[in-house]
């Protein structure tokens, strides 16, 4: 698979930047989804008082959030349910690797996880001998591609209908066509006898409730139902963040998620599992195995600027809504997680040093804080790690420029002769290239203010 | 840097009836500094920009730009947890106010007897709108410039790319989504763009002027204190 | 192994909660519910189901709607029905054209369903064949979501719960929409409207 990596963000930028196809798709995509999201929400008079509400619920989770986890265990297993816990990447995979193997199992159908992704999962089960099938059209169609998701919610939103339409051709033997309907029938057709045929199917979840030990996944196309029926084996794969308190507490969440990320009041299917059936004779898995994955969340818990992140509930509107995502696209973050929310949590999950780019590609503008659901400041986010990496990752050149930034900006003479200095220097300086590349520099003053001033 | 700003702004203030002045001996909010994330040295300038204002005995700071007014409503946040620092932060953060929202929050006065003849639109700078709720303001104040035709800029609260330091980071993203920008004002057939903060005012003058275009950038001090005298 | 990744996992939560700043406090009431229509439920719940290209019919009783569901059948040429009460084995369910089944609840302001396996086998009826029929009577609907999932709790939460909003659906490809994907292409709900 092209993995771009967030270690060369700048060049990847560079790349989507040219890439005039995709820069028609991301405009058509972004636009839409965030006139859907603002019509939605404005459906909602009392829109505020629920971000309020959910981040409060968000953040009373978290400060308990061992309490929460045991609890959801606790309830959980109580009803048959089987969880593991994964401290890393590597040991999702490992246990998930090592039920579907217990099992012989063969092929695996999996409906979008980005957890999974996160874990790298599907080359995992593949090099175990596994054949894995992503049944999301939009995953479907990446997988097809070896291409890594650009987007949280439509992961192939980076492709235009014709390159679809020629992908289907090349790999299903579709009749060459750009039709939506006609692709569409092709994807269900050739995923049936998969489901019909799997042995594991793995799902992600939305919300795990501590009270009653259920976990809810959400959808529109049928296919995390039928991941999760089919199959005896039904893997469900979660962050340790994606624990709420109480049942009741969805009507909040489910009101917010699907009209933040695409604009609708309800998504087609909500599936509400708890434990395994009553009886062998039921409908449904014979067992349910939950995978609980820390992989550098529980990190994050230590301060309560970086806490705010384990609050997303994975909408994608911040996506929607960043000028810079706008005109660049997923897949320059080099992150299964891009955007506003990328930015801040690749570097936490993955360490500073393979992400240290992505806070700093960012404006500041706030449009990412103004949509999200449950109200994350992102932009505060970002200053926080820009805090961490600066005055230890800056290039030396930056860090001394800013030392001596400070000594003119706190005396009066040095400040008088720097403005002098710099109205000569702007011209040739590195940053004034950077600023004429595609703008003009304003025309230099003679006299500041401060010598303009008279005391009257 | 744009030093008819600062006159223009003390225009506006002396015509609605307030006494100014100006310090000297200011230098800089340290916004570069934070946003950059050089921390320690933020905290050198910001401790000047407070210790010199607490001298002064005026009822208000008011700044003609919307960044820097939202930069010194940070300083509690830049000085957390410094017990000596912290008041004299928040006492100088509830001081300082942006202009259009001095004049229109606390002095009452969506009028300041400007004039200007053309077409306009205004470009919301994103630190005013999101950070101090800016929004109304600039506009109630445009609206009572007599001769203006005020214009409804398509995504007037979207980004003009300039972001500080990003700028010149990445140019080349900070330029993309500057031409947005640009298209959506060309859309708008005016003769002037207008807004609260000087960076916007660049970035966007600066690619105005590379694409030659007719169409002006004004800092909104620089509107209003435009009078049919003149 | 299992056992110490757990309490690694534990210990690394609350070591890090230990060490964190307090955060500012920030309390809030809970959002008052807002009714958005002051139309009866049924009405409400056609208006929204159709609004997501579901089929609403009312039925002025049983025999009535016994009536529509025949009707529809023969509309739609069905040859294999598949009925809740007595499903298909999951292997065979694909050869099926219809799958019928009733809901437990349903809710007004969003035209969904509520169907819960211990009410009656649905998982696979109402999702495997290219249509859906169910049939409701007009009591069990509920105007908000809310109210659905106070309802739920009123016993022990079921092993699996649905809710179903309409045919299945993607925008996956240009965001363009596309009804029918791996779920049902069409929905149809009678609505017995008798007390």
């Amino acid at each position: 698979m092209n993995h771009l990596s967030s270690e060369t963000f700048k060049e990847n930028a560079k790349a989507a930047l040219a890439d005039v196809q995709l820069r028609g798709a991301l405009k058509n995509a972004t636009s839409l989804f965030g006139e859907r999201r603002k019509e939605a929400a404005a459906g909602l008079p009392n829109w505020e008082d629920l971000r309020s509400q959910a981040r409060a619920i968000k953040d009373e989770v978290l400060l308990h959030l061992d309490r929460y986890l045991e609890e959801f265990v606790r309830n959980a297993e109580s009803r048959g349910a089987t969880v593991h816990w994964a401290r890393d990447a590597a040991e999702a995979n490992s246990i998930i690797c090592g039920l579907a193997t217990e099992r012989a199992a063969r092929i695996v159908v999996k409906s979008k996880s980005m957890t999974t992704e996160e874990t790298h999962l599907n080359e995992a089960l593949e090099a175990a001998g596994m054949q894995v099938v992503e049944t999301d059209l939009g995953e479907y169609i990446i997988q097809l591609a070896h291409e890594p998701p650009s987007h949280i919610i439509a992961p192939a939103i980076h492709k235009t209908r014709q390159q679809i339409g020629e992908l289907f051709t090349a790999e299903l033997g579709m009749p060459p066509t750009d039709n939506v309907d006609q692709m569409t029938s092709t994807a269900r057709m050739k995923l049936r006898d998969r489901f019909a045929a799997a042995d594991v199917g793995i799902s992600g979840v939305n919300f795990a409730i501590a009270e009653t030990g259920t976990i809810v996944i959400v959808e529109n196309e049928g296919n995390i139902r039928l991941t999760t029926s089919l199959p005896r084996l039904h893997i469900a794969v979660m962050g340790i963040e994606k624990v709420i308190p109480r049942f009741n507490d969805l009507d909040v969440f489910l009101k917010l998620l699907p009209r933040s990320g695409t604009g609708q009041r309800l998504t087609t299917y909500q599936s509400f599992i708890t434990g395994i059936k009553r009886a062998p004779s039921d409908e449904g898995p014979d067992e349910l195995h939950i995978v609980l994955l820390d992989n550098g969340r529980s990190r994050m818990l230590a301060h309560p600027v970086t806490r705010q992140s384990l609050a997303c509930i994975r909408c994608g509107a911040c996506l929607n809504a960043c000028p810079v995502y706008q005109q660049v696209g997923g897949h320059a973050y080099g992150s299964v997680y891009p955007g506003p929310i990328g930015a801040v949590i690749t570097p936490q999950l993955m360490g500073i040093q393979k992400a240290a780019q992505l806070p700093y590609a960012s404006s500041l503008c706030g449009a990412c804080r103004e949509v999200c659901p449950v109200k994350i400041d992102i932009p505060r986010l970002l200053l926080h790690l820009r805090g961490e990496i600066s005055p230890r990752k800056g290039s030396r050149a930056e860090r001394l420029a800013f030392k001596m930034w400070a000594r003119v900006m706190t005396s009066p003479s040095l400040y008088r002769l720097s403005s002098v200095a710099g109205r000569i220097l702007q011209r040739v300086m590195p940053i004034s290239r950077a600023w004429t590349k595609g703008r003009d520099l304003r025309p230099v003053e003679s006299k500041s203010f401060h010598d303009l001033w008279t005391n009257e | 840097m744009w030093t008819s700003i600062g006159v223009s702004s003390v225009g506006v203030l002396r015509r609605v009836g307030c006494e100014v002045e100006f310090d000297k001996r200011q230098t800089c909010c340290a916004q570069p500094a934070f946003n950059t994330g050089y921390l320690d040295e933020a905290r050198l300038v910001a401790r000047r920009f407070i210790s010199i204002f607490e001298e002064s005995k005026a009822d208000a700071i008011v700044s003609p730009s919307g960044s820097c007014t939202a930069m010194v409503h940070h300083y509690p946040q830049l000085f957390a947890g410094d017990s000596k620092w912290l008041p004299r932060a928040h006492a100088i953060a509830a001081k300082t106010h942006e202009l259009s929202s001095f004049l229109v929050r606390v002095l009452k006065k969506e009028d300041v007897g400007a004039s200007w003849n053309g077409r306009l639109t205004w470009h919301d700078a994103c630190h005013g709108l999101r950070d101090l709720n800016i929004k109304s303001e600039p506009r109630a104040l445009i609206r009572n410039v007599r001769g203006a035709e005020f214009v409804e800029l398509e995504h007037a609260d979207s980004c003009c790319g300039f972001g500080g330091t990003f700028s010149v980071k990445y140019p080349e993203i900070s330029v993309a989504i500057l031409d947005e920008k640009i298209d959506a004002i060309e859309r708008a057939g005016v003769q002037a763009v207008v807004s609260g903060d000087a960076s916007c005012l660049m970035q966007i003058g600066g690619r105005l002027s590379r694409k030659g275009s007719k169409v002006r950038v004004m800092h909104l001090a620089e509107l209003l204190n435009e009078s049919s005298q003149q | 192994m299992s056992n110490s990744a757990r309490e690694v996992i534990l210990g690394s939560i609350r070591t890090h909660l230990a060490a964190s700043p307090p955060a500012d406090d920030h309390p809030v009431t809970p959002a008052n519910p807002v009714i958005l229509s002051n139309s009866d439920p049924i009405t409400r719940f056609k208006e929204s189901l159709e609004a997501v290209s579901g089929h609403c019919i009312i039925a002025t009783d049983a025999t009535d709607a016994t009536d529509v569901l025949k009707q529809i059948l023969t509309d739609l040429k069905a040859q294999r029905v598949a009925y809740s009460d007595n499903p298909p084995d999951k292997h065979d369910i694909f050869g099926f054209d219809v799958g019928v089944s009733t809901a437990q609840a349903a809710i007004a302001e969003t035209g969904t369903l509520v169907l819960d396996s211990a009410g009656e086998r649905h998982r696979l009826v109402s999702l495997v064949p290219p249509v859906h029929i169910a049939i409701i009577n007009a009591s069990c609907i509920v105007e908000t979501l809310s109210e659905a999932l106070t309802l739920l709790q009123k016993k022990e939460i079921s092993p699996a719960i649905t809710f179903i909003t309409g045919p299945s659906r993607t925008a996956d490809i240009e965001l363009t929409l596309a009804i029918g994907v791996h779920g049902p292409q069409q929905l149809y709900v009678i609505v017995d409207g008798s007390k």
